[in-house]
């Protein structure tokens, strides 16, 4: 079973009659339409489809195998019918030229807090989203912390994809916004000196501001080496 | 005791807030051009922002007889989007001409990148083109490391570091900066960056030379009375008033007006408040005359 097909049988599960005929309609037009079309559906997908919690039941081992490894019980049942419609897209035209990835791209940038929070859970699903870095990283400016969660938590994105510099602002990032270290996916794989440092002086930093430090900054911190600024 | 808030972000405050700023002793302002808590999308935005900046904002400050300058610049968070990089740098040079820009900035680093790195630098030249000062942001993250970067840069490029204020310093930063020739910004802040009694205690450290302090007030949580609620503490805490004087006056004074168009020499005759001025025949104040609401 493909990731999309498992993914709309998990989201079939919990929806009634008549969004399943939105549902059906959507993806045919998502993989068929115009841009301005994709952009519709993608908006409406927090109509229809909701953000309340994925309901998960994968006793079909095909459909789990599809699935495996990817952090849905963090999911709203929008994420998963956002990244069915873009899945189903790239699927429609890979042999046809067609820019999908500056489609995929519209829906990010055109998108609202909750758009923009599916397609940061789910941009790593797509074909070749070494292509989708930059915008992933970009978005990690961001001030809403629940759009940076989005990236940064429950998410193999960062630890996957990103190079040292970004993965360690990300790091530092969550340290500041007071993010456990356990939700960053992959981070023990990703530790390096420069993090250590980083995570030393962030610590030093609040003792001097007499602030506290986070408890489990020590994952990432140990074996930092001291920095000199002169 | 006059004061001058040289780093607040008033486009994000209400006329409430320049009322109290106002009764509070503030009678000028620096407002330095930044980011708006999201990314801009196109160039436009920033035409319309340096232009309220200039106009609009001055003119709000006006109707509580605060002078308001502007700083005009590119900030590091939006430093990373090539695609409107190029073009807001191509916008500064004709914003950098105009009256009452006194800085370039916010300009330094964020994520410390190399593209960072390339506008800061570009912008420490349109600085030296137009001869005005700079204002350096320092990072929340990889703060010390952010500092001594920005410090290394301004070295190399051999721009006069007493035209160059770095600001948001904390315990660990303030050395420094003060080992450089440049002026030491503190952003007094109730949860982050710096306390009054933090402040306190630096002053008392390091003496009064080169130092300044400001609200940064802006859309998060933050309060454009902290410069006056500072010195409260310092003179509480035995700072005397003459030290006071010259962080929250005579430095910022001496700094901006590096830029020839910082210019306070008659803010003892200031011009009567007239509140049924307009704007583009818009009042703030909606024809009020003036009614004074000081706090008690």
């Amino acid at each position: 079973m493909t990731l999309a097909g498992a993914l709309l049988a998990i989201l079939r599960a919990q929806i009634d009659g008549r969004t399943a005929e939105w549902l059906t309609t959507s993806i045919d037009e998502a993989a068929g339409g115009e841009l301005p079309r994709l952009l519709h559906i993608y908006t409406d997908a927090s109509r229809w489809l909701g953000s309340a919690p994925l309901v998960l039941d994968v006793a079909d081992t095909s459909r789990s195998r599809a699935l495996a490894g990817i952090p849905m019980q963090h999911w709203a049942i929008e994420d998963a019918g956002r990244i069915v419609f873009l899945l189903t897209r790239f699927d429609a035209r890979r042999d046809s030229g067609d820019d999908c990835v500056a489609a995929a791209a519209a829906c990010y940038e055109q998108g609202d807090t909750r758009e923009q929070r599916s397609w940061l859970r789910t941009a790593g699903l797509l074909p070749r989203p070494e292509l989708l870095l930059p915008l992933v990283i970009d978005a990690c400016r961001t001030s809403i912390v629940p759009l940076f969660e989005a990236i940064a938590c429950e998410n193999p994105f960062p630890a996957t994809h990103f190079p040292d510099r970004n993965f360690n602002q990300l790091v530092l990032k969550a340290l500041f916004n007071g993010i456990a270290m356990r939700r960053i996916v992959g981070l023990t794989s990703r530790l390096n000196p420069e993090l250590s440092r980083m995570a030393c002086d962030y610590a030093n930093e609040r003792r001097a501001a007499g602030r506290p430090v986070p408890a489990d900054i020590s994952t990432v911190s140990t074996g930092g080496a001291t920095a000199r600024y002169h | 005791m006059k004061i001058i808030d040289p780093h607040i972000h008033m486009t994000s405050r209400t006329t409430d807030d320049y009322e109290a700023m106002a009764a509070a002793g503030i009678v000028a302002i620096v407002e330095p051009a930044f980011w708006l808590g999201q990314p801009r999308t196109s160039a436009g935005s920033f035409v319309d922002y340096f232009n309220s900046l200039l106009g609009w904002e001055r003119f709000r400050a006006s109707q509580f007889g605060i002078r308001h300058f502007c700083t005009i610049g590119l900030n590091p968070k939006e430093a990373n989007n090539p695609r409107l990089a190029d073009e807001v740098i191509a916008l500064m040079p004709r914003y950098l001409n105009k009256d009452g820009v006194v800085a370039v900035g916010e300009i330094g680093f964020d994520d410390q990148t190399d593209e960072e790195e390339r506008y800061f630098a570009r912008q420490v030249e349109l600085a030296r083109e137009h001869n005005l000062p700079v204002l350096v942001h320092t990072p929340h993250r990889d703060k010390k490391q952010g500092t001594a970067r920005s410090l290394a840069l301004i070295r190399s490029l051999s721009f006069p570091e007493e035209r160059v204020l770095i600001d948001h310093n904390d315990e660990e930063t303030l050395p420094l900066v003060l080992d450089s020739g440049c002026w030491a910004g503190h952003t007094i802040y109730p949860n982050t960056k710096m306390d009054e009694h933090r402040m306190v205690a630096l002053v008392k450290r390091y003496g009064t030379s080169r130092i300044i302090v400001n609200s940064a007030a802006d859309w998060g949580i933050s309060d454009p009375l902290k410069v006056p609620k500072t010195i409260d503490v310092m003179r509480r805490q035995g700072i005397e008033d003459r030290d006071i004087r010259t962080i929250v006056w005579d430095n910022p004074l001496a700094f901006f007006t590096q830029s020839g168009r910082f210019d306070l020499s008659d803010i003892d005759q200031p011009e009567p408040v007239d509140r049924s001025k307009v704007f583009e025949s818009n009042s703030v104040l909606r024809g009020e005359r003036i009614v004074a609401h000081h706090k008690s």
